[in-house]
């Protein structure tokens, strides 16, 4: 009996993960390079992101979805086009000191920035960010 | 009979490798146009610095269209005849695109050089400012996308988004080159998606 339950537990677990992951993974990576210095390393699932704007204060939520309306077409049309586009560095900035790139690698947009006070990668996939943004937009017709 | 079933067997064997190999020879040929890239390139040595960026030419289809704003409305662009001096940048076109293949100006001065010319279904534009650490301009615009600009837009527009579409038909073109003593910028259209 508790041997049936570890299996159920395992595969509710995998299932659980398999639909969390289904939209694919968030990563945010922060490394300063002070002694001391911030050491972020988040790894989420993207599925998340667009609930996550729910917690949002609904005071702020309306302001940025007020701001966010004029550019919902260009938003749109620009992640339609990332969504079709291959893999590709977008931007690369070279300098002595400073590493910039933002890219698309499989169906996430990758940006690295890596300088002398800090490393930062970030990468989410387009319909992780094309959800939010639309919940984000959404939020301005939701009653107060 | 289990013979003819043998050879029927290895028949249809020689046939479906036969369709394989041809899908895989042919099938390339027959997928999507590849890709077709805007590259913009800034090297700057004195400085170690360096600018790629790289843009789909569909992609760039899909966003100015939704990008409304000042002069540029649904993918094209107002001119303005106050801000040309009163040159009619429509008619001037026009214009070079039905004159014969010519050198149409050509302007030798102390501080710079400017030489304008139609040549191989181009127009050609080279610029030397001597005053500005001698500074070199090429330009070079592909007639069919002369065209396009002018084709479908009103009287004071330039249309855009006809002349990217354009630009995605007509083979690898190097746009503009801009040098000086210190800097190198270069704009060009190919189908490979990265600058190395």
């Amino acid at each position: 009996m508790i041997l049936l339950g570890k299996i159920v537990l395992g595969v509710a677990g995998v299932a659980v993960a398999g639909v969390l992951c289904s939209e694919g993974l968030v990563c945010v990576k922060v490394i300063e390079r002070e002694p001391r210095g911030l050491h972020i390393n988040v790894v989420a699932p993207a599925m998340l992101a667009p609930i996550a704007v729910h917690f949002a204060r609904q005071r702020d939520l309306a302001r940025a979805a007020r701001e966010i309306q004029p550019y919902m077409p260009a938003i749109r049309a620009t992640l339609d086009g990332l969504r079709d586009t291959d893999d590709v560095v977008f931007v690369e900035v070279k300098e002595p000191d400073e590493h910039v790139r933002v890219s698309k690698s499989g169906d996430a947009i990758v940006v690295d920035v890596d300088d002398v006070a800090e490393t930062v990668h970030v990468s989410a996939p387009v319909r992780a960010i094309s959800n939010t943004v639309e919940q984000l937009a959404a939020a301005s017709s939701n009653p107060l | 009979m289990r013979e003819t079933m043998r050879r029927r067997a290895q028949i249809a064997t020689v046939l479906c490798l036969l369709a394989a190999g041809t899908t895989a020879a042919v099938g390339p040929a027959m997928a999507a146009p590849a890709e077709r890239y805007l590259h913009v390139n800034v090297d700057d040595p004195t400085r170690g610095a360096r600018v790629n960026v790289n843009v789909t030419l569909a992609m760039a289809e899909k966003i100015l269209p939704a990008i409304n704003n000042h002069d540029l409305h649904d993918g094209k662009v107002v001119i303005h005849n106050t801000e040309m001096n009163g040159v009619d940048v429509r008619a001037l076109l026009d214009a070079v695109r039905t004159a014969p293949d010519n050198e149409f100006v050509t302007v030798k001065e102390k501080d710079s050089d400017v030489r304008v010319a139609k040549a191989n279904g181009n127009i050609i534009v080279h610029v030397i400012d001597k005053k500005n650490k001698e500074q070199r301009v090429d330009v070079t615009v592909p007639l069919k996308v002369v065209d396009a600009l002018l084709d479908t837009a009103k009287n004071d527009e330039l249309d855009i988004v006809a002349a990217l579409r354009a630009l995605s038909n007509v083979g690898d073109v190097l746009l503009v080159t801009v040098q000086d003593s210190s800097q190198k910028v270069r704009v060009w259209v190919d189908s490979r998606n990265s600058q190395d």
